[in-house]
C-alpha cells in the first residue's frame, strides 16, 4: 500500500466511522458532565454536612485517578462482581463521570469568584436564596466559567481516546488498528488522524474565545 | 465556605430543615452501602482469600516495581519537560518572528492531540524507523518521549504566563540601569516569575504522573499493568486488582496535587506571589479566587 488512494480505498469509511464515534462519546459524555458537575457543585455549597462530604470525596477521587483506571474499573472491575455493561455505555459514563469532576471545580470556581459583597448587598435588597442565585450570582459566575469549560471540553474531547482502551474504536483506537498494519504508512495515519483532531479543536476553542471576549466587556 | 457567602445564619427552621437533609443522605448512604455490601457478597468479591493473597511479600516486591516504572517514568518525562518548556518558552519571549512562530505551532500542535494517540504514534514510527531490527526506543522512552511533547507544551504555557504575570516595570527598571536582555531575564524576571509559578508547576506534575498510567497500552510495565498482572497468579479478580491499582495511583497523584495546594495557599496568604493565570489547574484557580477576595474587602 505505497499510495494514498490505496490507503483511502482501505480505510476511508472505518476512519469516518472513528470519527463519528469520537464525536459521540464527546459530546454525551460531556453532557453527564455537565449534570454531573451541577449536582456535585449544588451537594457542594449545600448546608448539609453529608451531601458536602460526597461532593467533595467525589471529586477528590475522580479527579486523582487515571482515566484508564476507572473505565477498566467499570468494565472489568464491575463485570466482575456481576454488574456487566457494554463498552459504549461504559467509556462514555466513565468520562462523563471523570469529566463531571472537573466540571464540579470549574462551577465551583466561577461561584467563588464572584465577590462575597455581592451576595450580601442581594439579601440586603430581601432577595431570597433563589432569587440571590437567578439574578446575582449565577450571571456573574457564567462570565468567569466561559474559559474553565472551554479548555474541558478540549480535555474531554481529547481523553476521549482513552475509550480505546476498552475497545471503543473511535478515532486513536482506529489509528492503533492501522498503525497495526505495517503497509498502511505511520506518517500517513498520524497525519490524517492528527487532522481531524486539529479540525474539531481549534474551531472550538475559537468559539470559546468569542464567547469569553462576548461576555467579558459586560461584566 | 462557600455556603457561608451564598446562605445567611440559619434560623431555627432553616436548622431543622439542615437536620432532615442530614438525617435523610445518612440513610440514603447506609441503604447505598448495604446494596453495594450485598452485590459483593453475592458475587463472591468478599471471600477473603481474594483480598488476602493480593498482600504476600513476593506480590508486594512485583507491584513495588510497577510503582517504581511509574514514578520513573514520571520523574524523568517531568524533568525533560522543565528543561524543554523552559527553552519553548524563552523562544516564545524572544523577539525573533521564526522562533515565535515555531513555539506557537509546537505548543498548539501538541496541546490539542490526546496523549493515547502521541504514545501510539512514538511507539510506531520508532518501530518503523528501526526497521527490522526492533524497537530501539522500547516503551519506556516511548512513553517518555510522549509526555514531553506533550507537558514541554503545557509547562512552556506556565512560565510564559509566570513571566507575563509580572509587572512591566520590572524589566523596565532592569533596562533603565543598562541591562541587556539576558541579564534582565536571568537576574530580575525568571526568579521571580519561577517562585509565582512553582504551585501549576506542581500541580503539573501530579497531572503527567497520572498519565503515565497510559503506557499501559503500549505494554508498559507500570502500577496499572503491574495491578492487573495481580490476576495470573492470585484469587484476586479485575475487581481487586483494579481496586488496588486505583487506591495506588490515587495515594501518589493526590499527594502531589496536595502539594501544590500547600505551596499555593503559603504564596496567597504572605501575599507577595501569584502564580500563573491558567484556569485550567486549580493553583492559579485559587490564585484568581484569593485575588477577588484581596479586591472585594479592600474595597469596602
Amino acid at each position: 500500500m505505497s499510495n494514498w488512494s490505496e490507503f483511502l480505498d482501505t480505510y476511508q469509511s472505518a476512519i469516518i466511522d472513528a470519527t463519528w464515534l469520537t464525536v459521540q462519546v464527546a459530546c454525551i459524555s460531556f453532557a453527564i458532565a455537565i449534570v454531573v458537575g451541577i449536582i456535585v457543585v449544588s451537594f457542594r455549597v449545600s448546608p448539609i454536612p453529608p451531601l458536602v462530604a460526597f461532593a467533595t470525596a467525589f471529586v477528590a477521587l475522580f479527579r486523582n485517578t487515571p482515566l484508564i483506571v476507572i473505565m477498566l474499573l467499570g468494565l472489568f472491575g464491575l463485570g466482575d462482581v456481576g454488574l456487566v455493561f457494554e463498552f459504549f455505555p461504559t467509556a462514555v459514563v466513565a468520562l462523563g463521570l471523570y469529566s463531571g469532576a472537573y466540571m464540579a471545580e470549574a462551577l465551583r470556581a466561577g461561584i467563588n469568584a464572584v465577590p462575597q459583597g455581592q451576595a450580601e448587598a442581594g439579601r440586603a435588597l430581601g432577595l431570597g436564596f433563589i432569587q440571590l442565585m437567578r439574578y446575582v450570582v449565577i450571571p456573574q459566575s457564567v462570565r468567569t466559567v466561559i474559559a474553565p469549560i472551554g479548555n474541558l471540553w478540549v480535555a474531554n474531547f481529547k481523553n476521549t481516546a482513552v475509550a480505546s482502551a476498552i475497545s471503543v474504536t473511535e478515532l486513536t483506537g482506529q489509528s492503533q488498528r492501522m498503525f497495526n498494519d505495517a503497509s498502511a504508512g505511520v506518517w500517513r495515519i498520524l497525519f490524517i488522524v492528527a487532522g481531524i483532531y486539529l479540525l474539531f479543536l481549534i474551531p472550538t476553542g475559537f468559539v470559546f474565545r468569542a464567547l469569553e471576549s462576548r461576555y467579558a466587556i459586560k461584566r | 465556605m462557600a455556603a457561608n457567602v451564598l446562605i445567611e445564619e440559619l434560623g431555627p427552621r432553616g436548622k431543622m430543615r439542615v437536620r432532615i437533609g442530614t438525617a435523610a443522605a445518612a440513610v440514603l448512604a447506609i441503604l447505598i452501602a448495604a446494596w453495594v455490601y450485598s452485590e459483593l457478597d453475592s458475587s463472591g468479591q468478599l471471600a477473603s482469600e481474594r483480598w488476602t493473597e493480593m498482600f504476600s511479600w513476593s506480590n508486594f516486591r512485583f507491584l513495588r516495581e510497577g510503582m517504581w516504572g511509574t514514578l520513573k517514568a514520571a520523574a524523568v518525562a517531568g524533568a525533560l519537560s522543565l528543561l524543554f518548556g523552559f527553552v519553548l518558552a524563552l523562544m516564545r519571549l524572544s523577539d525573533t518572528t521564526a522562533l515565535r512562530i515555531f513555539t506557537v505551532g509546537w505548543v498548539e500542535l501538541f496541546r490539542a492531540l490526546p496523549l493515547l494517540l502521541m504514545i501510539f504514534a512514538v511507539f510506531f514510527i520508532d518501530i518503523e524507523l528501526s526497521g527490522s531490527g526492533g524497537a530501539t526506543l522500547g516503551t519506556f522512552w516511548s512513553v517518555v518521549v510522549a509526555l514531553v511533547l506533550y507537558n514541554s507544551a503545557v509547562f512552556s504555557e506556565i512560565f510564559r504566563a509566570g513571566v507575563l504575570s509580572l509587572p512591566s516595570g520590572q524589566t523596565e527598571a532592569a533596562q533603565s540601569v543598562g541591562m541587556t536582555y539576558w541579564q534582565t531575564m536571568f537576574t530580575v524576571v525568571l526568579p521571580q516569575a519561577v517562585r509565582r509559578m512553582i504551585p501549576a508547576l506542581v500541580a503539573a506534575m501530579a497531572t503527567l504522573t497520572k498519565d503515565v498510567s497510559l503506557g499501559f497500552v503500549i505494554g508498559y510495565a507500570e502500577f496499572v499493568r503491574r495491578g492487573r498482572g495481580l490476576r495470573n497468579f492470585t484469587e484476586a479478580t479485575n475487581f481487586q486488582a483494579l481496586l488496588l491499582v486505583a487506591v495506588g495511583y490515587f495515594i501518589v497523584v493526590w499527594l502531589i496535587a496536595k502539594g501544590a495546594d500547600i505551596l499555593e495557599k503559603r504564596q496567597a496568604t504572605t501575599g507577595k506571589v501569584r502564580s500563573a493565570d491558567d484556569p485550567d489547574d486549580d493553583a492559579a484557580r485559587g490564585t484568581a479566587i484569593a485575588d477577588q477576595i484581596a479586591l472585594s474587602s479592600g474595597a469596602g
